[in-house]
């Protein structure tokens, strides 16, 4: 055992002195800072500004447009004006310190991003209020007494899109397609709109044809504009990945036809808006949970998705070790250092002592990324933060790291066995990558059920993938908060830990005999009579 | 021997049909330089591997340091294989006293001892190099030191001088001196025979897994016939019909007048001398030749060794 342990000594401090390692452990914490920090700085700052042209010659919805994105920009200032508020008033009273009930927030249906969005966009009286009495002046001067005296002044956001007029050489009374003709080269950047602080680009432009009614689609009637081979209203723009402005636009000149629609049918619209804002509220319930607390929650939704982030990091931890554990193990034999090395200590010493010098590289590797996860997400926990708070919450009330851990340990001897018995076969490092292949692709599967596996946490694929050794690790890390059944929760612990036990067994038997051997790799069936071989 | 450092006994291993090493046995006593010879592939490796008990023997027995396994004296052995190698990314101290600590020294004395034995061996300066710097025989010369730097009682080194410069070899031979003077045992296996005649009180010789010779150099010297030289412009074929002349060489032309005289050990040289001048030959020189262990080598494994090349 002494051995085992210098040997685990030496391998650990080697290891931890490549670049390799450092990079792991230093990487992971960045990756983490830099993905919670960078939406911060881009959602406060590095907005772009874009400029559009809107040209409407049917001159039927100019004013609609124009007066639905300055409400678009108000909302925006509304938006940032909650959250300058929740911050300031925050730092100022002694109630900050009472948590989010995170139980008591509505799980979203998609996204969380989406969910916050909603929660302040989906109420357009509010928008008009806030117009109406004043804008954000008011506001300020409202809240000045509770806002502190070291708060920043609260800065308006800047506009998202700005209509500017359409260039002196370009006549509004042309076609469509002539207008769309002498933008184009204004739209791919080549040319610039003149007296804009910008640089003048031209981010999208908005053509509505004078015909533009005659071309609306009605469910009664066949589509007019497909029929004429017209496009209806023309957006143009480079950018195919940022929407937000034609779905913008379309919106506001739909809302306007539909109400025309109904004025001219004779429907009350303000009867019809007041119709549309009224719905039935709908609760998800599980079952499963405590009597009066069934309300499906926030916590629930990240406690479905937080172990696919950590079967991630435990893939990876696994994989990373296993790499180093093979190099470490082909270096000795590459060397011919392995017959010192044996003359001094037992194969099964040897073996021992990687298994376990590599092991704390791992861990230490693994505790790392875990502190700076919890360190980042402790940080940033907070009302502006919600989402680190709550991952932080679920985090320490639910088993997850210690599943974490238990499953790092096993499913690393697991594959440290395997691999140990490559090391001892193979000579040179290209040949072992032959048989470490296999093992990726092995591996690859957990990774494949990476997003299924929460949807049906405990159904037919979860529960026969879970019984299978060299997936189980992964899977049962899946479905960790999914509560399985105790049978698959603790059979699945024996099973792993007595798949675990035999492959070490079987490992050391080859190793012993691998390990000083050269030339071709063995053949099989010589395996099996080495397994036999007494020691 | 009873005070035997080693001793085996029968040793045989088999791979698979093939018989490596086939019934050898001999022993060695302490405060001994062993020399292992041999011709490549003779099985010299594979008995080193077994008596380090890296190999256990198909069958037969061996004893080291007084027990059946060199796992149970492992601190007392010193050991450098045939094939060498370092941990490339550790320093030359380090590894030496890493491998002393796995031999059972306190990290703090192992240190100390790598410095001593590095800056004993001309290797001070690079002490703090790390291994994949060190040139070939740099690196060899820290191998070996980390195999003695727990003052083994039994050191067994393999092929301790391939890929040494002359220089080198020296420093080799005085480490190997070293130990032997402090009472250690050494074993070493080489196939030049220079370094055995200068350093080794004993030899074994291994042909094709057997054993052929055990003794000292004296001995296997006197394996060979003994030669006389004799320069002189006469016939010297008269001499064939004395009593212990085995044969009588005529000069080839490459030495003018220089004949070889093969005689039986109970010849005395002072004798001969004697006839000679009896029979009234005018001779330049007249030079008993001791045949060297090269001679003895080759004359006892040169056919078979050539053949093992071809097999």
């Amino acid at each position: 055992m002494k051995h085992a342990l210098l040997v685990a000594m030496r391998d650990f401090s080697e290891s931890a002195r490549t670049k390799g390692f450092w990079l792991g452990i230093l990487l992971f914490p960045l990756i983490i800072f830099i993905s919670v920090q960078v939406p911060v700085l881009i959602g406060e700052k590095a907005v772009p500004q874009r400029n559009f042209i809107l040209v409407d010659q049917s001159g039927e919805f100019e004013e609609i447009v124009k007066e639905g994105m300055e409400r678009f920009h108000q909302r925006q200032v509304l938006k940032a004006m909650v959250k300058y508020v929740q911050k300031h008033a925050m730092e100022n009273t002694e109630t900050n310190s009472a948590k989010v009930d995170l139980e008591s927030i509505p799980a979203p249906d998609g996204q969380v991003e989406r969910f916050l969005d909603d929660f302040a966009s989906a109420n357009p009286a509010a928008v008009d209020a806030f117009m109406e009495k004043g804008g954000q002046d008011m506001v300020l001067n409202q809240l000045e007494r509770f806002i502190g005296e070291g708060a920043s002044p609260f800065e308006e956001p800047r506009r998202r899109f700005t209509l500017v007029p359409l260039p002196d050489s370009i006549s509004v009374d042309q076609s469509v397609s002539d207008i769309a003709g002498e933008l184009r080269p204004y739209l791919r950047g080549g040319q610039k709109l003149p007296g804009l602080e910008d640089g003048g680009k031209l981010f999208a432009a908005i053509l509505i044809p004078k015909d533009v009614m005659a071309q609306v689609n009605r469910p009664d009637r066949p589509p007019v504009a497909a029929m004429m081979g017209r496009n209806g209203i023309e957006y143009w723009s480079p950018n195919l990945a940022d929407l937000q402005l034609h779905d913008e636009v379309r919106n506001l000149i739909n809302d306007e036809i539909r109400k025309r629609e109904y004025e001219s049918r004779g429907v009350d619209v303000g009867v019809v808006r007041v119709v549309e804002r009224s719905r039935a509220p709908i609760a998800k319930l599980n079952p499963k949970k405590e009597k009066g607390k069934e309300k499906v929650s926030m916590a629930d939704f990240i406690r479905q998705w937080a172990p696919s982030a950590f079967v991630y990091l435990l893939w990876i931890s696994v994989f990373t070790v296993s790499q180093m554990l093979l190099s470490n193990t082909i270096e000795e034999k590459s060397n011919r250092i392995i017959e010192v090395l044996l003359s001094s200590v037992t194969p099964g010493e040897l073996m021992m002592g990687k298994l376990m010098g590599i092991a704390a590289i791992g861990l230490i590797m693994i505790t790392t990324w875990i502190a700076s996860l919890i360190g980042v997400l402790a940080w940033k926990a907070g009302p502006q933060f919600e989402l680190a708070y709550q991952v932080f919450e679920v985090l320490k009330t639910s088993n997850l790291l210690i599943w974490f851990a238990v499953y790092f340990i096993i499913g690393y001897m697991m594959y440290a066995g395997v691999i140990l018995t490559i090391g001892s076969l193979c000579n040179t490092l290209k040949e072992a990558q032959n048989f470490m292949g296999l093992i990726t692709v092995l591996m690859m599967v957990p990774l494949f059920t990476l997003m299924f596996i929460p949807k049906d946490p405990n159904g037919t694929l979860a529960t026969v993938l879970s019984w299978i050794p060299c997936f189980s690790p992964f899977i049962m890390m899946n479905r960790a908060t999914a509560d399985p059944p105790l049978f698959d929760q603790v059979g699945t612990l024996i099973m792993m830990v007595v798949t675990t036990g035999l492959i070490l067994w079987l490992s050391g038997k080859i190793f012993r005999i691998g390990i000083l051997r050269t030339g071709q790799p063995p053949k099989i069936k010589e395996l099996f009579s080495w397994i036999r071989q007494k020691p | 021997m009873d005070d035997a450092i080693l001793q085996l006994n029968e040793v045989t291993k088999k791979f698979g049909d093939f018989k490596a090493v086939d019934s050898v046995s001999f022993s060695v006593g302490g405060g001994t330089i062993l020399g292992f010879l041999g011709p490549n592939g003779a099985g010299k490796t594979t008995i080193i591997r077994m008596i380090l008990d890296i190999f256990r023997p198909t069958s037969g027995s061996l004893s080291i340091l007084g027990k059946p396994s060199a796992l149970m004296v492992r601190d007392q052995i010193g050991y450098l294989p045939e094939e060498k190698g370092l941990y490339k990314k550790m320093k030359a101290w380090s590894i030496i006293a890493y491998f002393a600590t796995l031999k059972g020294m306190s990290r703090k004395a192992a240190k100390v001892r790598a410095y001593e034995l590095l800056e004993r061996y001309g290797l001070k300066d690079f002490a703090e190099a790390k291994t994949d710097s060190l040139s070939k025989g740099m690196g060899q010369k820290v191998q070996v030191l980390a195999s003695i730097a727990h003052d083994p009682d039994l050191v067994i080194l393999d092929e301790p001088f391939s890929g040494l410069d002359p220089v080198n070899q020296q420093v080799m031979e005085e480490i190997i001196r070293d130990m032997a003077e402090r009472n250690r045992t050494v074993i070493f296996s080489t196939h030049v025979m220079q370094h055995a005649e200068r350093l080794c009180n004993r030899i074994v010789l291994i042909n094709r897994g057997k054993k052929i010779f055990e003794g000292s150099i004296p001995e296997a010297k006197n394996l060979l016939p003994r030669t006389i030289h004799i320069e002189s412009e006469d016939s010297l074929m008269g001499l064939s019909s004395i009593d212990g002349v085995k044969r009588v060489e005529e000069p080839n032309e490459k030495e003018k007048g220089c004949w070889t005289i093969h005689v039986e050990e109970s010849v005395d040289s002072q004798e001969l001398l004697q006839s000679c001048f009896e029979r009234g030959f005018k001779m330049r020189r007249f030079e008993q030749v001791e045949p060297s262990l090269h001679d003895v080598f080759v004359e006892l494994v040169g056919e078979t060794a050539r053949e093992a090349v071809f097999r």
